[in-house]
């Protein structure tokens, strides 16, 4: 598969949520994800109910390829995986503070589970970020920073979730990031419930305090 | 000049292409596609026009650098960042033959072929792939014997390879964090490899300055650097920590552009004008296409003034009331209340839009670029409000010999 034909997998022209699917990870993905090995990568059992998917939209923030299987596993209970990684490549030589490049290789492996899969047309969407992205600690100036954030340009609008039917997210993850936390505090206020879970236990509604409008 | 659809069995393996072939890798901004289903057809005669235009603004425009950075009491009323004003002093040696000037002005149309220009954007222009690769995309898809395009990326890499050394080694200075940003430096990055330079991405904070020599102190690829091509804005430099960032202002390592870029990057670029001319500068251009600008509290009173922030990036916190988001308004005006001087008052002008194939309306704003004092080519936006922002979308421009609606 080429590149553009594993992105097609993730991100078919003209279904609902695809146009969200960040191109970044799938440029070169072969090449960048290349010299990764994982010999044992399953599907998990999903964090969410198959009875749980109306209504609601999923965040997937685990750890890079662990956000990906888990938004597979979350296709097959009804979901549309959108994959949202914005990472950049680091120049070639240099230390850098995220791994922006193992994503890939998940992304390659789900493709073909994804590809014999019958996705609904109304399927709601399941968004998969990694939650190293914020890994910004430099021990040396030399290094580079490629760690990222999430911002409100990269998923959709509250209004637009509403209108399309969704009052409720469901964050998978460990905690709350805090670029996240921004974004979902003014979802909050528009009326989304707002949950998350570890994928041990059921969805806990939380209640996002103003975010501190300085890093 | 006119919208050509891309035609719609066309259109996703157009998008897809861009996305894959043309670094264009934020197809999609909050609800909205930033992929336009049309390309841009300017005639040969708007294009004559506007290169004409655009080489005369460039030409005052780094004149009026010049005259400013020869006496910078002159700039006071640009209100420079008070960490940016500090260092210009260090200036002095600045010689233009040295660093490639590279500039972008932004035109829209306000009818009977008339133009606007709202800004230059002088110190990091973007859209250097929409500006190259774009238009070659989209000519394939019309049948396009007719149509023609400007290489940007062709003229850009020639005037760099006309200032440094054959294989030199090259640092495109970036927010390594933001894909956005490494899009543009990578479709740089891989035509400069091409011609055999040596690139380093790298951030504004990789780069050390000794006896005004720029150095790399990136992990694994320190070194004397031969040029500098800078995509991070001069203002954000300030907030580098611990503080090196002085030596881009004195350096004499090639570099794109040079600190001396500050001046016609604010928006209260114009505010100077007065004093430039008296000392005998020139400004007719600008004074014909840019619509009147006066200080916050000049504005006063006055009708049909709206507010910019001087060091405005794409269109933002600009008070069009009709389109700004709930709240935004209200939210820049009481910031324009609170801080004058980051703000200037301007007249505001209406664009003529153009019709799409279904009644739409878009408005246009096309960006011209100039490099070393000559037109380098055009990156457009369309959008359907008269505010062009982040939620524009970017369209090719093509350039139609006389009769292309005829086939």
């Amino acid at each position: 598969m080429t590149d553009k034909e594993i992105y097609q997998i993730w991100a078919p022209y003209g279904k609902k949520w695809t146009d969200w699917v960040r191109p970044v990870p799938f440029v070169g993905i072969r090449e960048h994800s290349g010299k990764y090995h994982f010999s044992n990568l399953t599907v998990p059992v999903p964090a969410l109910e198959e009875r749980e998917t109306e209504g609601t939209a999923v965040i997937v923030d685990l750890p890079g390829v662990e956000s990906v299987l888990e938004g597979i596993a979350l296709a097959r209970i009804g979901f549309r995986p959108v994959p949202v990684f914005n990472g950049t490549m680091e120049q070639p030589g240099a230390r850098a503070t995220v791994d922006n490049q193992a994503v890939g290789v998940g992304l390659v492996w789900g493709a073909t589970l994804l590809s014999d899969m019958e996705i609904e047309e109304e399927a709601p969407p399941a968004f998969l970020m990694d939650c190293n992205r914020l890994n910004r600690f430099k021990m040396e100036d030399s290094l580079f920073d490629n760690s990222w954030d999430i911002y409100p340009q990269d998923i959709p609008s509250a209004e637009y979730l509403i209108k399309n039917g969704i009052d409720r997210i469901v964050i998978i993850a460990n905690r709350l990031s805090k670029d996240l936390a921004k974004i979902l505090y003014g979802f909050q206020k528009k009326g989304i419930r707002i949950c998350i879970t570890e994928g041990y236990e059921k969805p806990r509604i939380i209640k996002i305090r103003t975010p501190i409008k300085k890093d | 000049m006119r919208l050509i659809p891309i035609p719609k069995e066309e259109y996703e393996a157009y998008r897809l292409n861009l996305m894959f072939d043309c670094y264009k890798w934020d197809p999609q901004f909050l609800d909205h596609n930033t992929i336009a289903k049309y390309a841009l057809a300017i005639t040969e005669e708007e294009h004559a026009r506007l290169k004409v235009l655009t080489e005369k603004l460039d030409e005052e425009t780094r004149a009026a650098e010049v005259m400013l950075n020869g006496d910078r009491k002159l700039a006071r009323p640009l209100a420079l960042p008070k960490k940016l004003s500090k260092e210009l002093q260090r200036m002095g040696n600045y010689d233009p033959e040295k660093h490639i000037r590279l500039m972008r002005y932004d035109f829209h149309p306000i009818g009977d072929g008339a133009w606007a220009v709202s800004e230059v954007n002088s110190d990091v222009p973007g859209g250097f792939a929409e500006a190259s690769l774009m238009p070659e995309e989209a000519k394939g898809r019309l049948c396009g014997k007719h149509l023609r395009y400007i290489n940007f990326g062709e003229i850009f890499i020639g005037a760099i390879a006309d200032k440094v050394p054959e294989g030199g080694r090259i640092m495109l200075v970036h927010c390594t964090s933001y894909s956005d940003d490494r899009q543009v430096m990578q479709f740089l990055g891989d035509q400069l490899k091409e011609k055999g330079f040596q690139v380093i991405y790298g951030a504004a904070d990789h780069v050390w300055f000794r006896e005004h020599t720029a150095y790399s102190i990136l992990d694994g690829n320190e070194g004397r650097l031969d040029a500098i091509i800078r995509f991070t804005p001069l203002e954000w430099l300030t907030e580098i920590r611990p503080k090196k960032w002085d030596g881009y202002f004195d350096t004499t390592t090639v570099s794109c552009n040079h600190p001396i870029a500050i001046y016609a990057q604010t928006k209260r670029f114009p505010l100077v004008w007065e004093e430039l001319e008296k000392r005998g500068a020139c400004l007719d251009t600008w004074r014909e296409l840019l619509p009147d600008t006066l200080e916050v509290k000049d504005a006063k009173g006055k009708e049909g003034y709206i507010y910019k922030p001087a060091c405005g990036r794409v269109g933002e916190n600009i008070s069009i009331k009709e389109a700004c988001w709930e709240g935004e308004y209200e939210k820049i005006m009481r910031d324009v209340k609170r801080h004058p001087k980051k703000y200037l008052a301007q007249k505001r002008f209406y664009s003529t839009p153009l019709a799409g194939e279904n009644g739409e309306q878009y408005h246009v704003c096309l960006g011209s670029y100039t490099v070393e004092g000559k037109h380098a080519g055009y990156y457009a936006r369309i959008s359907e409000s008269q505010r062009i922002d982040s939620n524009s979308a970017d369209i090719p421009v093509l350039i139609e010999r006389s009769g292309g609606n005829d086939r």
